[in-house]
């Protein structure tokens, strides 16, 4: 390793340094707590060579690079955030030493602690909402027509007929997921709609509707399960899929009020 | 650079995430968290994170269904 950098983790409060034993962060090298004014950094030790500016725009644009440092980012902020208020901090803040590390903490010190209180005994749950899009169509009427008529406006009248039914269903979707969201944000702290994923990412089948992210009491999760299920149950055309709990990385920004 | 990293011994399972999971945690860790200005996340900001992202799981994804 040539020049090292810190790459910074989470932030937490009252994280006991050895919660981390026996655990790796990037690369292997050990995790460790830069402290500042009763608030942590959980940081290791990375080689500027590949997270420096230029490393960094480089590796970002490689999906293997990308998936494991996402991973085990993630795998830290989660340990973390299963014992103490843990703000995930975003992918790759790398500072050149202890000390800006610890001017930092000084300077976000009361935002930090204004997200930490926000999220303390809370997790970040996320719900997707899919429709299935071919379900809702009725071809049968459709193809009749086309004895009659000349191909090309059978043809014409078949487009216009199929782009109004998408829009239709685009709509209902949107309405629906519009619900949903509503009746799962009215039940939990603070909630926010992520923009729906691209099946060409995932593979999902269906029409992604809903990519909302819930901020849920420890004491709430079983509720906010059972709703899900009564949503489920109540809108038999969406498919629900409920993930968590996410270390809260939505609800822990700092907000500068 | 492919650099393959071990997770957490407590969380890692060995298995390479899903592209589901791989989507949803990059829409957290690219789109949310604590955003504080390291030394050199300052230089990021002019990067768009989200077409960095794009950019490299359409290109996956893509080399993975063509088989040419």
């Amino acid at each position: 390793m040539s020049e090292t950098g810190l790459y910074c983790y989470a932030i937490t409060r009252g994280l006991d340094p050895a919660a981390l034993e026996g655990s790796a962060g990037i690369a292997g090298a050990p995790l460790r707590l830069v402290e500042h004014g009763g608030l942590e950094a959980v940081v290791s030790e990375v080689d500027l060579a590949e997270f420096g500016e230029e490393g960094l725009r480089r590796n970002l644009e490689d999906l293997g690079w990308l998936e494991s440092v996402a991973t085990t980012h993630d795998a830290v902020a989660r340990l973390a955030s299963e014992q103490v208020p843990t703000a995930p901090l975003r992918l790759a803040t790398v500072f050149l030493g202890a000390d800006s590390v610890r001017a930092r903490l000084g300077e976000w010190h009361d935002a930090a602690s204004r997200a930490l209180d926000r999220i303390e005994g809370r997790g970040e749950w996320s719900v997707k909402a899919y429709v299935d899009v071919d379900a809702q169509e009725t071809p049968a009427a459709e193809q009749e027509p086309a004895e009659e008529m000349g191909a090309g406006r059978a043809y014409l009248l078949k487009r216009r007929a199929a782009t109004q039914r998408r829009e239709a269903s685009a709509q209902a979707g949107a309405e629906l997921a519009e619900e949903i969201h509503a009746a799962l944000a009215g039940g939990t702290v603070l909630s926010r709609r992520l923009a729906p994923q691209d099946r060409r990412l995932t593979g999902h089948t269906g029409e992604m509707v809903l990519n909302g992210t819930y901020l849920v009491d420890a004491s709430g999760v079983a509720a906010f399960k059972d709703l899900v299920a009564r949503l489920a149950s109540e809108h038999p055309r969406v498919r629900l899929e409920v993930g968590g709990p996410w270390p809260p990385y939505t609800f822990a920004s700092l907000d500068p009020q | 650079m492919t650099g393959s990293y071990p997770a957490l011994s407590q969380t890692s399972s060995g298995e390479p995430l899903q592209p589901v999971a791989l989507v949803d945690l990059l829409d957290r860790l690219l789109g949310a968290g604590v955003v504080i200005s390291g030394d050199l996340t300052i230089s990021l900001a002019g990067v768009d994170l989200v077409q960095v992202r794009l950019h490299a799981l359409i290109t996956s994804v893509r080399a993975e269904m063509v088989p040419e």
